[in-house]
């Protein structure tokens, strides 16, 4: 007879074996990243009796986790995803709230440009002038609302991206550290350890939410992690801190570097990490920029229009809006002496991109934002500036070869958008001059004056144009010059344009419109710059181009919510494919501890038929 | 396929989250009564609703204006009316002047009352708007635009406020007193007429007119004429280098016309030899002067006579072409409010197009919305029931 005793021990052993797992699996039921346990038995060696074999019990083989690194891959890669749809829809939200608030810049538009109406209306009506000023500080106080919460909003994505990055730190630190626990274990007990790679899987999972990775097994079992394209954030035991640092030309715009200090936020996706850059680079950076576009294009033009006008002391029209005009940083690397100005040349040309300009220790190159180079025309001197995209660009000081400049032409100019006038008298809503053709005029010449210069010293003495033939005429009794249809006739700052041909011997007189409290040629012409095509080479209104800045960033936060739907889906089937095969089941465990518990009470019955067996052999022997 | 117990957990808390996100959403559209209550619910709907609204607004604004214009252009038809009563009652007052049977007493009467006549229409001149604006002003309505200082002058400008009342549509909201009270042309409007000096005959120069403008083989061509009666019963048509055009007869018991160049001349009474009457291309006058005109003529001692009457006959036609000033005028400014009348109206019917295509895209289908609202609460209740079911089912539950 085999031993019997020893056979009942050992399955009492494994049966004990069974049942701490399964009380190991029932406490962790509810541990993020936890596997449940598996025990595997196998047969003892049997004893050879020369013809057949006696079993001799029962050997615990091993107690592994029920896993799958196929799974646990694809649920990394669903976390990545997931933790970056739910932070973009979580900034986008915000965004969008802000748009959709009170602060809706159309009505703010519609109102201001209602004012100018009322005023074209009634224009030597000091309420309704002041109605207007009131609303024009309506209309930059709504610029600067929103462009205030957008800064804001860069604010605070700044700040997430520091936390983001300590978070990162934190865990790669925690992989690292746990990759040579892992290590240790493996040399000391030559199988790894259940729990200790649950705790780093959990890690790498939460790891992944926040920054796309790459992970790879090592032959020791420790693993290496990857961003973007092969920065290493975890190698061995080694965990390579990320940071974050100033851009190379903005100081107060923080940027993810390496640990070399390289940077990397351009190669960074996935994760919340991904999403935060891709937000501020692709969403909240346009937004600030189409806002600042649109305050330009309304200053200048509003502006433009109001110098074409008198005041109610019949002066020529001032600024009516003030606004920042493109901002251009040099590189921090900059080693020349060389300074850029920028200026916008022409408002219906500008992009809403941001500009590069390099040197060459030759030449200027210029490159938008999707590094697609920018053609310059002119030399970039104050007589010849450089002129692309709109702009005006200058450059003085001699700069070094590599030195580089930004320019971003609208970025923040909403921030300062801001109404100069303050005496509603100063509104000018009456035309400055009066041309009238004289009433002996036999040609069919209808004549319109505008300012080519408001501030020419005889801007507002009296003149007359005569004709002495259809192509000739004098002016003052000057000297004869030669008139071109359709052209211009320019002298004292205006500009006097004939619609239809003039005769010999017609006079067109200028003078100043004095006393003309009740004239509203300007207003009228100012409201008109409501819906006047500004931007986009004259096709876009200041109004189209705020209700494009609300659907760039409505599609943004739609985008956002159906990819986090998709993303959902996606982590959803993950995890589910994952638990299904690691997670633990409180209706098997419970089926599990009975079978243990039946198990060690069969043992336990063997061993005690042993004894009892024992005990007869002894009574026999002593009987 | 196994299922694992917390993630089924989970499972239906994620579930039940997603509801009551559903119903929370569901809320605020019922709340507001709009289907985009953030630019990511419809990118596309929240910029056309933006871009709705603005027209809206535009339209709105429209019609502020054209209730504004209204109200100037009827205090300038109201002063207009009050203008032609009173050049009306003058017109009486001239043509019972002209009578005969009038005494140097009675003229100096009807001259006084002219003087009054003549004060009312200059405070028409001068009515202002509702914003204390002067009407007839032109641009420069801070002050009155006719002042009276040996006569009446005008200086206010040939300025004409204009109204923005629709899309591309501008239109004026007053005239200027230039146009109205001030260059009023002279005469029948192509020439005018007036007696020598030295006339000593009875002779009066009555209805003028040009009555055939295609005449020939030469037309009216604005030049300056004479008439000279070279005896009681002949007459010379001479131009202005006294070279003769024409010559006829004339009857003085029964009076009669000369024409010439398609121009007609009518006359009464018999001149004496050489009495002329010369006519030129009409000039301007403003209707305070032809008044003060008439005044003088009716104060001028002793009169009653060819040369008061040929004076009053001159100021009369003046008179008649101030009273046809007006009158055009009143009808232009009510041809720009029934313009106006009918762009409101067009503004209301554009109005009620764009809010309905703003609702068309941002408001909600309450009864979608309700029926939603329905199957939502449902599927909330069912997720929370499953809930509490499968946690109440545990084999653990067995083993005691």
């Amino acid at each position: 007879m085999a031993d019997m005793l020893s056979t009942g021990v050992s399955g009492l052993l494994a049966a004990q074996i069974g049942l701490s797992t399964v009380s190991h699996n029932v406490a962790n039921v509810n541990t993020d990243g936890y596997s449940r346990q598996i025990v595997s038995f196998a047969t003892k060696l049997p004893e050879g009796q020369g013809g057949y074999f006696i079993g001799t019990g029962v050997d615990t083989v091993a107690v592994q986790r029920a896993y799958s690194q196929f799974l646990n891959n694809s649920l990394w890669s669903a976390a990545s995803g997931q933790g970056r749809a739910d932070m973009m829809v979580s900034l986008t939200g915000q965004i969008n709230s802000q748009v959709s608030g009170s602060s809706n810049l159309q009505t703010s538009l519609d109102s201001f440009f209602g004012a100018v109406q009322d005023v074209a209306n009634a224009p030597s009506d000091t309420a309704s002038r002041e109605v207007l000023l009131a609303r024009a500080g309506g209309l930059a106080s709504t610029f600067r609302s929103l462009s205030g919460q957008f800064s804001q909003l860069a604010g605070q994505v700044q700040q997430q991206l520091g936390d983001t990055v300590k978070s990162i730190n934190s865990d790669s630190t925690a992989i690292a550290r746990l990759n040579g626990l892992i290590r240790t274990a493996v040399a000391t007990d030559g199988t790894p350890p259940s729990d200790l790679l649950d705790q780093r899987d959990a890690l790498v999972k939460k790891l992944a939410g926040e920054v796309g990775i790459g992970v790879v097994t090592q032959s020791d079992n420790t693993i290496n992690i990857y961003v973007g394209n092969g920065q290493a954030l975890v190698t061995s035991t080694q965990a390579h801190a990320f940071g974050t640092a100033p851009n190379k030309y903005d100081a107060t715009r923080q940027e993810i570097v390496g640990e070399g200090g390289s940077v990397i936020s351009g190669r960074i996706g996935g994760g919340a990490l991904g999403a935060l850059l891709d937000f501020r680079s692709s969403v909240l950076d346009p937004a600030q920029t189409q806002l600042g576009r649109a305050a330009q294009a309304l200053a200048a033009t509003f502006n433009a229009q109001h110098a074409q006008g008198a005041d109610l002391q019949g002066a020529v029209g001032g600024a009516f809006f003030s606004v920042a005009g493109p901002v251009v940083q040099a590189a921090s690397s900059n080693t020349g002496s060389g300074v850029l100005a920028a200026s916008i040349a022409n408002i219906g040309a500008l992009t809403g991109k941001d500009y590069t300009l390099r040197y060459n220790g030759t030449a200027w190159s210029m490159r938008d934002t999707n590094g697609a180079n920018v053609a310059l025309t002119g030399s970039g001197t104050s007589a010849d500036p450089f002129e692309a995209a709109g702009l005006s660009l200058v450059v003085s000081g001699s700069a070094a070869a590599g030195d580089s400049f930004r320019v971003q032409p609208s970025r923040d100019a909403a921030s300062g958008f801001a109404v100069v006038i303050t005496d509603p008298d100063k509104v000018a809503a009456a035309a400055p001059l009066l041309a009238n053709a004289a009433g002996t005029n036999t040609g069919v010449a209808a004549p319109s004056i505008s300012l080519s210069d408001g501030s020419d010293p005889n801007l507002f003495s009296a003149s007359a144009v005569v004709f002495s033939s259809s192509t000739s005429y004098s002016i003052d009794g000057g000297a004869a010059q030669s008139f071109t249809p359709g052209a211009p006739i320019t002298h004292n700052g205006w500009s006097l344009q004939l619609d239809g041909a003039p005769a010999a011997g017609d006079t067109f007189n200028i003078k100043a419109n004095t006393n003309a409290q009740g004239d509203n040629h300007n207003a009228l012409e100012l409201g008109k710059v409501a819906n006047m095509g500004v931007l986009d080479g004259g096709v876009t209104s200041v109004g189209r181009a705020y209700s494009q800045l609300v659907s760039h960033v409505g599609s943004a936060g739609a985008v956002a919510q159906d990819d986090q739907i998709t993303q959902k889906a996606v982590y959803t089937q993950a995890m589910a494919s994952q638990q299904s095969v690691s997670g633990v089941n409180l209706d098997e465990e419970a089926a599990n501890l009975v079978r243990f518990q039946q198990a060690y009470q069969a043992s336990a019955q063997v061993i005690s038929t042993a004894n009892t067996l024992f005990n007869a052999l002894l009574g026999a022997v002593r009987g | 396929m196994r299922v694992s117990t917390s993630w089924m957990q989970q499972q239906s808390v994620g579930t039940m989250m997603d509801r009551q996100s559903d119903l929370s959403r569901l809320n605020t559209q019922l709340a507001t009564g709009k289907r985009i209550n953030q630019p990511s619910d419809d990118p596309v709907g929240a910029a056309r609703a933006l871009d709705q609204t603005h027209l809206i607004a535009d339209v709105a604004q429209y019609q502020r204006n054209i209730t504004s214009a209204n109200a100037r252009l009827g205090l300038e038809d109201q002063s207009l009316a009050n203008a032609t009563n009173v050049l009306g009652r003058t017109r009486t007052l001239v043509l019972q002047a002209i009578n005969g049977t009038q005494s140097d007493g009675t003229r100096g009467d009807i001259a006084t009352e002219l003087v009054q006549l003549r004060q009312q229409l200059l405070a028409q001149a001068n009515s202002k708007d509702g914003q204390g604006e002067y009407i007839y002003a032109g641009n420069r309505t801070g002050s009155a635009p006719f002042t009276q200082q040996a006569g009446v002058t005008y200086v206010g400008d040939d300025g004409q406020r204009m109204v923005a009342a629709g899309p591309g549509l501008q239109v004026a909201t007053g005239d200027p007193g230039s146009a109205v009270f001030g260059s009023i042309p002279t005469g029948n409007g192509t020439f005018a007429i007036s007696a020598g000096g030295a006339n000593t005959g009875t002779v009066v120069a009555g209805a003028s007119s040009v009555s055939d403008p295609s005449a020939s083989p030469s037309a009216w061509d604005g030049g300056t004429y004479s008439i000279v009666f070279t005896a009681p019963n002949t007459y010379e048509v001479r131009d202005s280098a006294s070279t003769v055009l024409d010559s006829g007869t004339y009857d003085p018991t029964s009076g009669g016309s000369v024409a010439f160049r398609g121009a007609q001349v009518a006359f009464t009474g018999t001149p004496a030899v050489n009495d002329s009457f010369s006519l030129s291309a009409s000039g301007k006058q403003d209707v305070f002067a032809t008044l003060q005109n008439i005044i003088d003529a009716l104060r001028t001692p002793h009169g009653g006579g060819a040369d008061m009457q040929n004076a009053m006959n001159t100021q009369f036609a003046n008179l008649d072409q101030a009273i046809d000033t007006i009158t055009r005028t009143r009808g232009m400014v009510g041809a720009r409010m029934n313009a106006l009348d009918q762009q409101q109206r067009l503004n209301d019917d554009l109005t009620l197009q764009y809010k309905t295509s703003l609702s068309a895209v941002q408001a909600l289908n309450y009864y979608d919305a309700i029926s939603q609202l329905g199957a939502q609460t449902t599927a909330l209740q069912a997720a929370q029931m499953t809930f509490s079911k499968l946690q109440g089912s545990k084999l653990f539950d067995y083993l005691r």
